[in-house]
Order: structure tokens, then sequence, then C-alpha cells
């Protein structure tokens, strides 16, 4: 004799939300994508927590990363930097006094000299790096975010 | 600006805690478990380090 086995609902069949839409908006802003699965008070302490370290990260005058060909790991840093959303630019801005997220190729080309010598101006202050790191720890927090996010939306996490 | 080494270190341990503490636990009791091990971890752990370093370079 057979038995028949009633699986219960896949998690994925709780959730009727795209798990794109809070992906975009945690990156958005960071807590977003919770607040509209409606995890309330977990938003509040994700935004509070990343904006915190983010605020951190400008006080203690740390530098957002710009990709420099001749060095690596500044595509990774700057992935970082960009994983917390357009929020990200007001550190980019202090940083460079504009948008930049590529610096010129060429050492001896002005616009590099000049993007060099402001974060040159950063990384004199004692506490640069304790801002730089935690500038890239708010990215990463973010991303982390943006992961938690997805899992909820498609019912692997509650 | 936070000019103290130790205050940085204190504030990003307690950040970085805090925002797993939310990530990985549902109740109250653990995240606070969690921040105190995780926090007290970072910060204990960070000054043994520092101290087993401090004769270093040797010279």
């Amino acid at each position: 004799m057979t038995e028949t086995v009633v699986e219960p609902d896949a998690p994925a069949a709780r959730h009727a939300v795209s798990p794109w839409l809070p992906c975009i908006l945690a990156w958005l802003l960071p807590g977003l994508g919770h607040l509209r699965l409606g995890k309330r008070r977990r938003a509040a302490v994700f935004f509070a927590v990343v904006m915190a370290t983010f605020a951190m990260g400008i006080a203690s005058h740390g530098a957002a990363a710009a990709i420099d060909p001749l060095q690596p790991l500044t595509y990774l840093a700057t992935f970082d930097n960009l994983a917390l959303g357009p929020v990200e630019l007001i550190s980019r801005r202090l940083t460079y006094g504009r948008i930049v997220y590529r610096l010129p190729e060429d050492e001896n080309e002005p616009a590099r000299v000049a993007l060099t010598d402001r974060l040159r101006a950063r990384v004199r202050s004692v506490t640069f790096e304790y801002g730089s790191t935690f500038l890239l720890t708010a990215g990463l927090m973010n991303i982390l975010l943006i992961l938690d996010a997805f899992d909820i939306a498609v019912g692997r996490k509650d | 600006m936070i000019r103290s080494h130790f205050l940085n270190m204190v504030i990003f341990a307690a950040l970085v805690a805090i925002f797993f503490a939310f990530l990985t636990q549902k109740e109250t009791r653990d995240r606070v478990r969690v921040i105190l091990i995780l926090g007290g971890s970072m910060v204990v752990l960070a000054l043994v380090m520092a101290y087993v370093m401090y004769p270093f370079p040797l010279r």
C-alpha cells in the first residue's frame, strides 16, 4: 500500500512579494527592504546601525575608494562603497570634491594629481584608517542586508 | 571626530555586534547574548593581540 505524503507549502509560496524589489529598496536605503517586507523593528535597527557606521566614517575623515587601475584592490573597495546606495555619494563628494569613481590612469595627468592630493589631505588625519574602515563596513553591512531581504522575500528566512 | 583608538574600537565592535545580533537572532534574549559575546570578544581579542604584538618589531 502506498502512503500519500502531504508536504507543507514550500516556503516561497508563503510570500507573494517579488524578491527583487526588497533588494533594490535595501540598496537605495539601508533597512528599506526589510520595511517593505513588514519587518519594521529590524528595518529601524538596521537603518540606525548602518547609518551610524557611515556617519562615524564621515566624522573620522574616512575616504571613499575610487578605482585606480594601478591598484587592483580598489575595484573591490569601490564596489563595497557603492553597495551602500546613493548615500555613498556624500562620502565620495567629501573625499574628492566631486563625484568620481575612477582615477585617470596616467600618473601625470592633472586631474589625477588633483584627486590624489585631495585624498592625501584625508590620509593625513589620524583617524583616516578608522574612518575608511567604518565606510567599508557600512557597505559590507548593506550587502548582507540586501541578501537577507532576498532570503526573507523568497521564504528562506522569517 | 573621536581620536581615542580604544573608543573607536569599542564603537566599531558595538555597531557590528548589534548588526549581527539583529541579522541572525529573533528573540531579544538571544540578541543580547550575541551582542555581549560578539562585541566583548572583538574588544578583548583586540586588546590581547595588541599586547602579544607589543614586543615587535624585535630589535
